[in-house]
């Protein structure tokens, strides 16, 4: 699934010199369907009063969110060609002082979540129905922040905001005790836990969302694979921010042909 | 003179400006709660105490701003300003958003909870990062106009609260944002006095005037931006002067004035501030005489006496 914008994401990092693939292939399956068939969005009017907000608070998987966005025409060819050039507008974290349809400066951790919380804050004290979705990764869930922000979404009882936890494993390497559905369902939260690379799974769990002005906050759980879709990339190993070769870069293609 | 507290005169204003504004919305930290249930019961749905987890309050904050509210932060200093810095700049300040956080317990108001309690590099930290404000009311009147003046414009404005207050009527009609406030002409010395300060800074005026001196003071209830019109002219004219502010003398008022004079020949610059940790317990009083913020300390950096 999504091998177009996988190949997309390797080409960029290989003519922009930089960024992390892996990171990127574990949540594009999620961002691409999210924006395909869940999020209302005007891509002429990126602030669109009635759209729905989409943070990606694990700023280093901006790849994904920016081939989704060229996608559905936030960005242009050669913003995209333009990929951490001088001059650029697409850096290595998602800017949304420059990025048309990025809500939040994020790459710093546990920032994009909480700033979440507060915009789900913001308008349902406005009394506007638009939903807002935040991915986190399960590495940020070492943040303080983040259960910070899951403890005030629940007793603030945010029903409008949808929480997606990239659970690709990079959190266990360091810390193994890491029971995250048990965790957010300490905390109070819906929770679904699901393939995050199976088109039928994340469908079925988006829909189910319930979302009220007022009622128990939702998180899916995405079990995902970082580097998903290409073995050589699979894992935790050198690949997390490393630029493929010539070499490499045909074996990669290869496997997302 | 019995004086109404800069607290109350927060609520206050809180009350009346959000009563009039459905976007001002207010956050807090577990500190006054109580005497912010009136706004909380005009205005509901827009009071919350968070609870303590000071950089998410920031973080909130700026997504509350992003959906066009008026946020206000308020809690005590340390916490507020240092430990969520990096949500101050990246979530307020890079990300263009705007908003305003009121806080207590700046320098060392609370005396006797030591360190953990003390903040007195919040002018230098806030003034560092691009597009902000930095108040220092002294007085409830100063409070309410200025906060009505700045709160909905497009900076993050901090608000430095203090426990105590300066004992000077101030014209209304002087209280500006931006604007220093000339108190008194004179032509030998000018003090800039800033916050609680002001108060030793007259009582040192009358003792100099006794001196035959004649004493400037200037009051600064903007920090930052600082009038470095007003400044650059009277330091021009008295060719000497004692700047006295409850902050670390590093990135303080005084550093300000010392770029502002930097071209006025011959200028003799006295910065009375907090340097280094302030370790002592002691009330308010006893530690501002330690650090020489008094009137002692202001006749012995005036240097008559000498």
């Amino acid at each position: 699934m999504n091998n177009e914008f996988r190949r997309k994401i390797v080409d960029m990092v290989c003519k922009g010199r930089d960024g992390h693939i892996p990171s990127s292939f574990s949540i594009i399956d999620v961002i691409s369907i999210l924006y395909r068939d869940f999020l209302k969005f005007n891509s002429k009017d990126p602030h669109w009063e009635g759209r729905d907000y989409f943070i990606l608070s694990k700023g280093h998987g901006c790849l994904a969110l920016y081939v989704v966005l060229r996608e559905h025409g936030f960005l242009t060819d050669q913003d995209i060609a333009n990929f951490c050039k001088k001059g650029g507008i697409l850096g290595e974290h998602p800017d949304s002082t420059k990025v048309p349809g990025a809500e939040a400066c994020t790459g710093s951790l546990g920032h994009g979540f909480p700033f979440a919380v507060g915009v789900a804050l913001g308008l349902r004290i406005q009394n506007r129905e638009n939903h807002v979705f935040v991915l986190v990764g399960d590495g940020e869930c070492h943040e303080g922040t983040i259960w910070e922000a899951a403890n005030v979404s629940n007793n603030m009882e945010l029903g409008n905001l949808c929480l997606i936890v990239d659970w690709n494993g990079s959190a266990a390497q360091l810390m193994p005790k890491d029971d995250l559905p048990a965790k957010w369902r300490a905390f109070g939260w819906n929770v679904q836990v699901i393939d995050g690379h199976s088109e039928e799974e994340i469908k079925k769990a988006l829909g189910n969302v319930h979302f009220s002005s007022r009622g128990t906050p939702n998180v899916i759980i995405t079990k995902t694979v970082k580097g998903k879709g290409v073995p050589m990339l699979e894992g935790h190993g050198v690949w997390h921010h490393r630029i493929p070769n010539e070499e490499e870069y045909k074996t990669i293609m290869e496997a997302l042909k | 003179m019995s004086m109404k507290k800069m607290r109350q005169q927060f609520a206050d204003t809180m009350l009346e400006v959000g009563r009039a504004d459905p976007k001002l919305s207010v956050l807090i930290g577990d500190i006054s709660h109580f005497i912010l249930q009136p706004f909380a019961r005009a205005c509901p749905g827009r009071f919350y105490n968070v609870g303590i987890c000071e950089p998410t309050i920031i973080s909130m904050a700026a997504g509350m701003a992003k959906t066009g509210l008026h946020p206000v932060v308020h809690t005590i200093a340390p916490f507020i300003l240092e430990r969520s810095f990096e949500q101050i700049k990246l979530d307020f300040c890079y990300q263009g958003l705007s908003g305003n956080i009121i806080t207590v317990g700046s320098a060392f108001d609370y005396s006797n909870l030591g360190c953990t309690h003390h903040c007195y590099d919040d002018f230098a930290l806030m003034k560092s990062l691009p597009r902000t404000q930095v108040v220092y009311p002294a007085s409830p009147v100063e409070f309410d106009l200025l906060f009505r003046e700045t709160y909905r414009n497009d900076h993050l404005t901090l608000f430095r609260l203090p426990e105590y207050q300066h004992d000077q009527v101030i014209d209304p009609s002087l209280i500006k944002f931006g604007k220093a406030i000339r108190l008194r002409e004179g032509s030998d010395l000018t003090i800039i006095a800033a916050g609680p300060q002001l108060k030793n800074a007259v009582l040192a005026k009358q003792q100099l005037e006794k001196q035959g001196k004649s004493i400037e003071i200037i009051y600064i209830p903007t920090i930052h931006p600082l009038d470095a019109e007003m400044i650059h002219q009277s330091v021009s004219k008295t060719k000497r002067v004692v700047i006295v502010e409850e902050h670390n003398v590093f990135g303080g008022v005084g550093d300000d004035v010392r770029k502002i004079v930097t071209d006025i020949s011959g200028v003799k610059l006295i910065n009375l501030g907090i340097k280094g940790f302030v370790r002592e317990y002691g009330t308010y009083e006893q530690l501002c005489a330690e650090a020489e913020l008094s009137v002692e300390g202001i006749l012995k950096a005036a240097g008559y006496g000498e």
